[in-house]
């Protein structure tokens, strides 16, 4: 029953370890400003720094500027930022 | 003095020009930089975390434009500034002529008051027998005439008179058969012609009908 239990945590552990990370952040574009909201799929560590990082050069290659990674979460906290991320939504 | 007046002159050109440069380079130093709005825009959006909505940051990107819509008036504002501090260097450095101007001016007046009369213009009329010093005739005898027209030649030619060279001149006879006291009569009967009217037009006056009068200010006269 112990041994159920260890494994039945350990199976949950590993869960939301392998759970998919997402990370909303801030980007700019300079003359003319452009500003925009947008929620993007982290790969690496799910952290604000490891996504700051991974999404710099992303967002670099489209001629946009990482100014913040607001924060970082899993696939419960879509919902809730897909308007105002709008056409930025998983794009980046 | 001359010398002196001249370095002041410089040294005020050289100290507006410098003082108007350095406020020159202040106000443009300080003139908000045009990239300042979208700095500030920028900064508002990365601080709110709750400004994601789409409209939210259209309206941030609109105030940006704005703001770079601003910036292109502020370098017209640039120009405008720059060409009145232009205008106000050349304003100070004219006043500043002006005023050594006045000041050398002033001395050079209190100079002329001090010699006495100047003569400006020495002007001989042989047909009227008259002589206009400064405008003012002076109608003097055929033979006095003729005494001060051969000083007039004398002097435009650098040359000084003796009393019997004056008398050979005019009278025709050779310099060794003039007598030196007959030039020195001469010489004195026209000072006194000249000089009576001198002192008659510039100092006594004679009104009409009426009597004599000293033509001085009468501000300037002391008696001890």
């Amino acid at each position: 029953m112990k041994k159920m239990l260890l494994s039945l945590a350990l199976v949950a552990f590993a869960g939301t370890a392998q759970a998919a990370c997402y990370a909303d952040y801030k980007a700019k574009q300079d003359d003319p400003l452009r500003l925009h909201y947008g929620v993007a799929e982290i790969g690496g560590t799910c952290s604000a720094e490891a996504a700051a990082q991974e999404l710099r050069s992303r967002l670099a290659r489209a001629g946009w500027t990482l100014l913040n990674v607001v924060s970082v979460f899993d696939e419960r906290g879509l919902d809730e930022r897909q308007d105002s991320a709008g056409p930025y939504f998983l794009r980046f | 003095m001359r010398r002196s007046g001249g370095r002041v002159v410089i040294f005020g050109i050289v100290a507006i020009v410098a003082i108007l440069l350095v406020a020159a380079v202040l106000l443009f130093l300080t003139l908000p930089d045009a990239n300042a709005f979208n700095a500030r825009v920028e900064r508002i959006f990365v601080e709110n975390d709750d400004l994601t909505g789409q409209a939210e940051i259209k309206l941030l990107e609109i105030l940006a434009q704005s703001g770079t819509a601003f910036s292109d008036t502020l370098a017209s504002y640039r120009v405008v500034i720059f060409v009145l501090l232009v205008f106000a260097t050349a304003m100070l450095i004219a006043a500043l002529v002006f005023l050594v101007m006045l000041v050398t001016l002033n001395r050079r007046m209190a100079q002329i008051e001090r010699s006495g009369i100047q003569v400006s213009s020495l002007l001989i009329s042989r047909d009227e027998n008259t002589v206009y010093l400064n405008n003012m005739g002076f109608t003097l005898t055929a033979a006095a005439m003729e005494t001060l027209a051969v000083l007039a030649e004398a002097r435009m030619d650098d040359d000084v008179l003796s009393g019997a060279q004056i008398e050979a001149m005019i009278s025709g006879k050779g310099e060794a058969e003039c007598d030196e006291a007959a030039g020195a009569t001469r010489i004195k009967r026209l000072r006194d012609t000249l000089g009576n009217q001198l002192v008659s037009e510039l100092m006594v006056k004679t009104v009409a009908r009426k009597g004599y009068m000293l033509a001085i200010d009468k501000d300037v006269i002391r008696v001890l």
